[in-house]
């Protein structure tokens, strides 16, 4: 019911923006593109719980709607996973440990942002302790609107990820190491003295990979 | 002149530990020495013995070289040199009487070693020589009630005495020798001794001398032939009086494993794990089978190698940092390396894994406990053998994984050069015995089991270990591995991606948070802590064996009460009752006489 | 010698395509105990190919780096060790060689050198469950031990080539002779598998702490092909023992996949256990069973 190639009314929509966006096969070769579909076949997800929205992660993993059957799975911790999927607003005090947990996931690693505050700061976009637009701190991959977001649409925004992945377009870990500087500025900017301490984000300028 | 007086000092001291090599390569026939009467000292070069001077003539010159280490500290030098002739005159005796000058002197010089060490506490001596004295009255006890019987001190089979002289001289060798080894509850002397000891002289205490009481343990089947059943039948397929000794070394096996597990102090560990792998050794030789006293034998040599390494090197460890408690080292791989594989070796030894010559005498005493059908037995050995695993992974990850602790273990550095040849030597000689059991079950277990009377093991080739129940190749296994190791390895390094070091010990997956140096990181300390939840190993770790020694104590003075109730004030009735008795004993003795 | 280099890849495969696809019928089999549909039963070959095709892996020195190698290097020194056919040629690797004691200690040479991995990442958290996992070895060992030996004691060897060969029909097969060492066995063996009523240790997906808190990337693809390896080996192992051994693949698949699914269904039936309460559990009730079974054994036969 939920598989990827299905979509109806207002869904199709981010599929037809996603198909614009895509080139044909991106220039890949045929181990590139074998890689990329065994990658999306295989999502270990670090649900980091930080707002409203982690209560539909757990119908999204039990019985009613079975994320396992695409091969997503929750991972314990960030060294395992895959995908970080921030669910909800996001306090300065907890968004610091998400940047931690984000550096400390391997690569190729990508962020599903849920609901409405990942993108706009949704019904706290006045607060003076959240953040507003994610993507200014971390790279987002995929955002997954609504406020809050049911677990078909979570699992919509799997699919569209999981495609991504299939055909190997860059994806945020590529532009969070490219812009590392922006997005470094960023975050000091609000979490001032708080930032964690060099050695965890310095060799990502350090060129030491 | 003046100058060159330390070096020769030292010179001599190394040439002098090597006389048990010497001895061990020249000794031929023997050398009888009269004494009183029709009494003389015989010294001759039995093959138990020479393998028991093989340990010696390997330890000997391996300890003193670290030991003639800095400015030459005389007393030590010739203490050391008496403590090696002490037991070269106990493996060398022929008779008891030798056997027991020998054992006083080793007792004697090994005191005074020890109490050279600026940790010895007055408990901690007094204990040391108090049980050492004890052995030694008791084998001083055994060795006459033989002599009674036999009416020679010649160390040869009890054929003709009645069962009552049998049994007390078993019961009398037997406790002097099991102190030695420190079976349950006879152990109160090793922990204190090998923890006060000075760290060097801490790998004698564990290698060598320890090893003279499985000496005269492997003297009983001599003494007792028919592998104790002589002495009170047989139960299932082995000895009975080897059921209950078997049973003590496994409870000591043990008990010992879990307070190992429970100690903060490295050297203390070290001394318990010590006692549970000489409980092992009792074990194996309880059963008394070739298979089980072959694995007896090669626990031995194995066991002298590893705690002869792993001393040395915390002794090595102890010196770079000064520090000895598992909280205040840690870290230690990417300083002293060497040190780091030399525990490691250790550990494997320790442990009894396959490519390690530990796994070979576990694999002859498991299959010689299966042959006699002790099934318990073995269960309870496998219970404490893996037990020691906990405590080998505490060995190594206390000081040299996790985070330094201490200022010192955050600059130490590599122990000095004459630290670390011993340690490349017994690493070496632990590798090779590994891949060589079959080598190691010719050469060196076979000439013992022939000269106890038991079928030799024997082996099809060097690299092979076989018995009756089959065997294993360690050779094969050797290449297995190590081509495994490198075909995975090679794999790796070509499949794609990149390899990237952590920036800092501190960058760890802990919850989003980022550890700082002052939060708790090192899990040396409690490691092992919980396992006080399991009821068993909660009731073993709750209770102690002071009790019995305390209640002993108790006893003992209540008698010296008891005795001390007949001493009067006044001297005039005591020697009133010794003329009463020297009086009285030779006339009934003449009446008896003069009626017979 | 091109015999046992064949031999011996076809073993590794062998236990790999078996390794998965049990891992994954496993977890579909769980998932419709669950009503939930489930994974695909390639699931764990694309997530243990995924992780070997990560672009970064995150290592904390070289002993951190060589201790999926050395478990890996055991599993696969284990797998050849073990007999996977009875008179036939193939699929023995290097059997002829080892015998069941030095197999059962071969089990535990991987998982001890990935615990000085664990140690050296310096991460207090994956030292946690490594002692766990220590603590559930001694517990569990003993009992297995135990069963393992009634069995060496009925054969009077340690080889399981000989220990199959005796079992030449299905009247002889140990499971029929020996019920008492297999009841014995069972449980201790579904621990080892770190299987469910006793799988504290790793906890996977919800327990921070385990051995794998620090692995990632390459290493974890590494340390997952060689679990999936010894699930196989040691599934083949109690086949050769209890369940009269194999003549040809077939036979062995079948043989090993029932047994999987009893552990299977006992492992999806019980809820998980502490460590403490594992370990007291392995020392009272396999334990009583297997001094019960020598009682009958050595006394009363």
């Amino acid at each position: 019911m939920y598989h990827k190639s299905a979509c109806e009314g207002f869904q199709c929509e981010q599929q037809l923006l996603e198909s614009s966006l895509s080139q044909a096969d991106a220039g890949l070769g045929v181990v590139e593109r074998l890689v990329g579909w065994l990658r999306q076949r295989s999502l270990f997800v670090l649900a980091y719980g930080t707002g409203c929205g982690a209560i539909e992660m757990r119908p999204l993993m039990t019985s009613r709607f079975d994320a396992e059957r695409f091969g997503i799975i929750g991972a314990a911790t960030p060294r395992q996973a895959d995908v970080l999927v921030i669910s909800g607003y996001l306090a300065i005090k907890t968004l610091k440990r998400v940047i931690r947990s984000y550096e400390q996931m391997q690569e190729p690693k990508y962020v599903i942002a849920l609901g409405s505050c990942t993108i706009n700061g949704g019904m706290y976009w006045d607060s003076y302790n959240t953040i507003k637009c994610l993507d200014h701190y971390i790279p987002v991959d995929m955002y997954v609107n609504g406020c809050m977001p049911r677990p078909e649409s979570l699992i919509e925004g799997f699919s569209a990820l999981q495609a991504r992945i299939g055909r190997g377009e860059p994806s945020g870990y590529q532009r969070y190491r490219d812009n590392i500087d922006w997005y470094k500025a960023n975050q000091r900017r609000v979490l001032g003295d708080n930032m964690p301490p060099a050695y965890t984000y310095d060799w990502y300028s350090g060129g030491a990979v | 002149m003046t100058t060159n007086r330390p070096l020769l000092l030292k010179l001599l001291f190394l040439a002098v530990s090597l006389t048990p090599t010497l001895t061990l390569l020249t000794w031929d026939g023997a050398w009888v020495w009269p004494l009183f009467g029709e009494f003389e000292l015989l010294f001759q070069l039995e093959p138990l013995a020479a393998f028991f001077l093989l340990l010696l003539a390997l330890g000997a010159p391996l300890v003193a070289l670290p030991m003639a280490r800095g400015t030459p500290d005389v007393p030590t030098y010739a203490l050391f040199v008496l403590l090696l002739l002490g037991m070269q005159v106990l493996l060398l005796a022929g008779d008891f009487i030798g056997l027991f000058i020998g054992w006083e002197i080793m007792t004697w010089s090994s005191y005074l070693l020890l109490i050279r060490s600026t940790r010895a506490t007055l408990e901690g001596a007094q204990t040391y020589i108090l049980f050492n004295l004890a052995s030694a009255f008791l084998l001083l006890a055994g060795l006459l009630v033989f002599y009674s019987a036999t009416g020679d001190f010649q160390i040869a089979a009890l054929t003709e005495a009645s069962t009552a002289q049998r049994w007390a001289v078993f019961v009398l060798l037997g406790l002097a020798f099991l102190v030695k080894v420190g079976v349950l509850p006879l152990h109160r002397w090793i922990p204190l001794g090998y923890d006060q000891a000075p760290d060097l002289f801490s790998a004698v205490l564990a290698g060598l001398i320890s090893k003279m009481g499985v000496y005269g343990l492997l003297l009983l089947p001599t003494l007792f032939p028919d592998a104790l059943a002589g002495l009170a039948g047989r139960w299932l397929n082995g000895p009975t009086a080897g059921y209950g000794l078997a049973w003590i070394g496994a409870i000591t096996a043990i008990v010992a494993t879990f307070k190992a597990i429970s100690q903060q102090d490295i050297k203390r560990l070290l001394a318990y794990s010590s006692i549970a792998q000489l409980g092992y050794v009792l074990t194996a030789l309880g059963v008394g089978s070739s298979l089980a006293v072959g694995g007896a034998i090669l626990q031995t040599l194995v066991h002298t190698l590893v705690k002869l390494l792993l001393f040395i090197t915390f002794a090595g460890i102890i010196l770079q940092t000064g520090q000895r408690r598992f909280n205040d080292l840690g870290h230690l791989i990417d300083r002293m390396p060497v040190a780091f594989f030399a525990v490691l070796i250790g550990i494997i030894g320790l442990a009894g894994m396959p490519p390690l010559p530990g796994f070979a005498a576990k694999y002859l005493v498991f299959v010689g406990l299966i042959d006699a059908r002790w099934l318990l037995l073995l269960a309870a050995m496998m219970l404490s053998s893996t037990a020691a695993f906990i405590y080998c992974y505490r060995l190594i990850y206390g000081p040299f994984l996790g985070h330094a602790n201490s200022p010192e273990a955050r600059d130490a550095t590599e122990a000095p050069m004459s630290y670390l040849i011993p340690q490349i030597v017994l690493m070496g000689l632990l590798v090779l015995l590994g891949i060589f059991p079959g080598w190691a079950i010719e050469i060196i277990v076979d000439p013992v089991l022939t000269a106890l009377n038991l079928a030799p093991i024997g082996a099809p080739s060097w690299g092979e270990l076989a018995t009756p129940y089959g065997g294993y190749d360690g050779v094969i296994l050797m290449t297995v591995f190590g081509s495994a190791f490198v075909i995975v390895t090679a794999l790796f390094w070509l499949a794609r991606g990149q390899l990237r070091r952590a920036g800092s010990p501190y960058d760890l997956s802990f919850a989003g948070e980022v550890p700082t140096a002052d939060m708790p990181l090192h899990y040396g300390a409690g490691m092992g802590r919980e396992l006080r939840r399991i009821p068993l190993i909660g009731w073993i770790l709750a209770h102690t064996t002071t009790g019995i020694q305390a209640g002993l104590t108790r006893q003992t003075l209540a008698t010296a009460g008891l005795l001390g109730g007949l001493y009067r004030r006044d001297p005039q009735t005591w020697i009133l009752l010794a003329v009463l008795v020297l009086a009285s004993v030779p006339t009934l003795l003449l009446l008896n006489g003069g009626n017979s | 010698m091109l015999h046992i280099l064949l031999d011996s890849l076809a073993m590794i495969a062998l236990c790999y395509v078996m390794g998965f696809l049990f891992r994954g019928f496993y977890r579909q089999f769980n998932a419709r105990l669950q009503r939930r549909w489930g994974p695909s039963i390639w699931q764990n070959f694309y997530d243990n190919l995924k992780f070997l095709l990560k672009s970064e892996t995150l290592i904390h020195g070289p002993m951190f780096f060589f201790g999926p190698i050395i478990i890996a290097a055991g599993a696969i020194t284990t797998v050849l060790f073990i007999p996977f056919l009875k008179d036939s040629i193939w699929l023995q690797g290097v059997s002829a060689h080892g015998n069941l004691i030095l197999i059962i200690y071969l089990l535990v040479v991987g998982p001890l050198g990935n615990a000085l991995a664990v140690g050296s990442s310096g991460n207090p958290f994956g030292v946690m469950g490594v002692t766990r996992g220590l603590t559930r070895l001694m517990g569990l060992e003993v009992p297995f031990f135990l069963g393992l030996a009634l069995v060496m004691l009925q054969h009077e060897t340690a080889s399981v080539q000989a220990i199959m060969a005796a079992q030449d029909s299905i009247a002889h097969w140990n499971l029929i002779t020996n019920p008492l060492a297999f009841a014995v066995i069972l449980l201790p063996f579904i621990a080892s598998q770190n299987g469910s009523p006793f799988d504290v240790v790793g906890a996977p997906v919800e327990v921070y702490a385990g051995p794998r808190v620090e692995f990632g990337g390459r290493l974890l693809g590494v340390l997952m092909t060689q679990n999936m390896m010894m699930t196989v080996a040691k599934l083949v192992l109690m086949v050769d023992l209890f369940l009269g051994g194999a003549s040809n693949i077939f036979e062995l698949i079948a043989k090993a996949f029932a047994l999987f699914l009893l552990t299977t269904a006992i492992s999806a039936t019980f809820p998980r256990l502490k460590t403490e309460q594992t370990v007291d559990f392995f020392w009272t009730v396999p334990l009583g069973v297997a001094v019960l079974g020598v009682i009958l054994n050595v006394w009363l036969i």
